[in-house]
């Protein structure tokens, strides 16, 4: 037997599908949803409904935009001529916030892992050869590629992965560095991350 | 560092409290009356975790909800902290001077080596056993190895579900070896590195090793690779690259990563035979004491202080002329904690020791007994 009427567990259930929802926060935003007035529900669905008919893939980078090609490839005051690789739409948020970095992006969208049954095949990978061409690049040649994985053994094999195919195409290829976080002491860094910082030191 | 006071509440049957002598501390009772219990209950303070269980909920004593084991441990002259670990359901709370503390930070307050019969596995079981009592005393000594280990065992758990689903799919040979690089740039990266610890380590075991506690008893150890006459070891991650490419048909067939330090065993050898096949369970237990004295030894090399040493039912494990010499080498070093359920024990070795008498889980001073029995 259900414990709650049909539509209320139905609900639950899809809520329990999210990323980091279990059970007791689905039955919480369950019921916050069924208090809420009907026109607030209706702009919630509409959002849902919105941002899957107007969010698409860019062709060009694979990023998120409702606008094809995205804003960052569609730009001309960018730097064609260096890509930076990321895992998810999110760490090109992240890494736009420096404000230092004007080159373009390409989204992978996962990175390789054969435990959650993901290889090259299921990540958005092919489609960054053609755009090393002047010709699909607004004339300009591609100088660089910067591999902006995450530092876990899945982010690590999937930049390795790719190195491997870029590399002999003659791009340079480099992997964004690893260790201390600026602004922070000593002390509070893990040894892990100092030992990283301690092998990846450089000469003054 | 000393523990000084040990209590616990609702853990398995314990109760009261424990005060404790530097040197040797006795925990004497009848069998079933909860000595072992205090002993996992200071493991359980200096690792967060059981040496008998693996779900810690199952400690909590029985219709209680909240089980707690508390110790001042003093780390120098002027430095004693109350260290506790309460376990609630699933959850378990690290404080340090009340304070709560994560996992790492917490660790760091209170050391412990174990000798007990599971531990006898190190010298009688699976490789696997001896891989982890290494694993375990380089981590002790360099904490952040433990990064590289786990590191390790994600890249070969990936690699395997790789070569699985490339033997399911039916991958060609080259497609497998391609999609095997960046998964065994890394396992060659942390194998290496793995490598080179235990090497080292058991290096640094063998000089402790020959002080000989018992007399006539020669223990040596060697760390075997599994690469082992495939090559050259000193350039151990080209070897294990070359070995790698050489043998993918044979992990692809497989349908599991078949080289690399997981593979990797210690040799101990007991007068120059190998212990596991031809020593009597004495001789096991008395090398399995020398490889904990030198692990003892390689701790204080690195943090200049002993770690405790608990040593569980140590007259069933150890003759009383073997105990006598041990007991004599640990006098000056180690905070040692034995239990056992014999008087005759306590009286040939309880002169000057702090002795704890066990009833019903809760721990009584023997002076406080008017009539020391068991």
């Amino acid at each position: 037997m259900l414990e709650y009427s049909e539509p209320v567990a139905k609900l639950i259930d899809e809520f329990k599908r999210l990323p980091g929802i279990g059970h007791k926060s689905a039955q919480r935003l369950a019921f916050f949803i069924l208090r809420l007035p009907n026109e607030k529900v209706e702009s919630f669905v509409s959002a849902l409904r919105e941002v899957k008919e107007k969010i698409v893939f860019c062709d060009v980078c694979n990023n998120l935009t409702d606008v094809n090609p995205c804003m960052y490839c569609a730009s001309q005051s960018r730097d064609r001529s260096i890509i930076c690789v990321v895992e998810e739409p999110y760490n090109l948020v992240a890494v736009e916030k420096t404000r230092s970095y004007k080159g373009l992006y390409h989204i992978l969208h996962g990175s390789l892992s054969p435990i959650r049954g993901i290889g090259p095949d299921e990540l958005m990978i092919s489609n960054i050869f053609p755009r090393l061409s002047p010709e699909n690049n607004d004339d300009v040649e591609v100088k660089e590629v910067i591999i902006a994985t995450n530092p876990t053994t899945e982010g690590e094999a999937t930049a390795n992965y790719l190195a491997r195919l870029l590399k002999p195409l003659g791009v340079k290829t480099t992997r964004i560095a690893m260790g201390m976080p600026v602004g922070s002491d000593l002390e509070f860094v893990d040894e892990v991350t100092m030992d990283k910082a301690m092998s990846n030191r450089r000469e003054m | 560092m000393i523990l000084e006071t040990l209590e616990a509440t609702n853990f398995r049957n314990l109760s009261g409290k424990i005060t404790c002598a530097a040197g040797l501390n006795i925990i004497a009772g009848d069998n079933g009356h909860g000595k072992t219990n205090w002993l996992e209950a200071i493991y359980l303070l200096a690792t967060t975790k059981s040496f008998k269980t693996a779900r810690l909920t199952e400690a909590v004593n029985f219709g209680e909800t909240l089980a707690i084991v508390r110790g001042i441990v003093r780390q120098s002259a002027g430095i004693s902290r109350s260290v506790q670990v309460a376990i609630e359901g699933n959850t378990k709370i690290l404080t340090v001077n009340d304070k709560r503390e994560t996992v790492q930070r917490f660790l760091g307050q209170l050391h412990a080596l174990l000798f007990n019969s599971d531990e006898l596995s190190i010298v009688r079981g699976s490789p696997d056993a001896r891989r982890k009592f290494l694993d375990g005393g380089i981590v002790a000594i360099f904490p952040a190895f433990i990064q590289t280990l786990s590191d390790f065992n994600r890249t070969l758990r990936q690699k395997n579900a790789l070569l699985q689903k490339a033997h399911k799919d039916e991958l060609s040979l080259e497609e497998t070896a391609k999609r095997l690089e960046p998964w065994n740039e890394q396992l060659i990266q942390n194998a290496a590195k793995i490598h080179k610890a235990r090497v080292r380590y058991v290096e640094r075991l063998n000089e402790d090793l020959e002080k000989q506690l018992f007399e006539k008893e020669v223990v040596s150890i060697r760390y075997l690779s599994s690469l082992e006459g495939k090559g050259d070891l000193n350039n151990y991650a080209e070897l294990l690259e070359e070995r790698l490419k050489i043998r993918v048909q044979a992990e692809l067939s497989a349908g599991y990563s078949l080289i690399g330090p997981h593979r990797d065993d210690l040799e101990i050898s007991f007068d120059g035979r190998d212990l596991r096949k031809f020593g009597s369970s004495g001789q096991q237990r008395s090398a399995l004491l020398i490889l904990q004295l030198s692990t003892l030894s390689a701790y204080f090399s690195q943090h200049n202080e002993y770690p405790l040493f608990l040593l569980d039912d140590i007259d069933a494990e150890l003759d009383y002329k073997r105990i006598g010499r041990l007991l004599e080498f640990l006098s000056d070093k180690t905070q040692t904690f034995v239990t056992t359920s014999k008087e005759s024990f306590v009286q040939r070795f309880g002169a000057g020791a702090e002795i704890i008498n066990v009833k019903n889980g809760e721990a009584l001073r023997a002076e406080t007994v008017s009539n020391f029995e068991i």
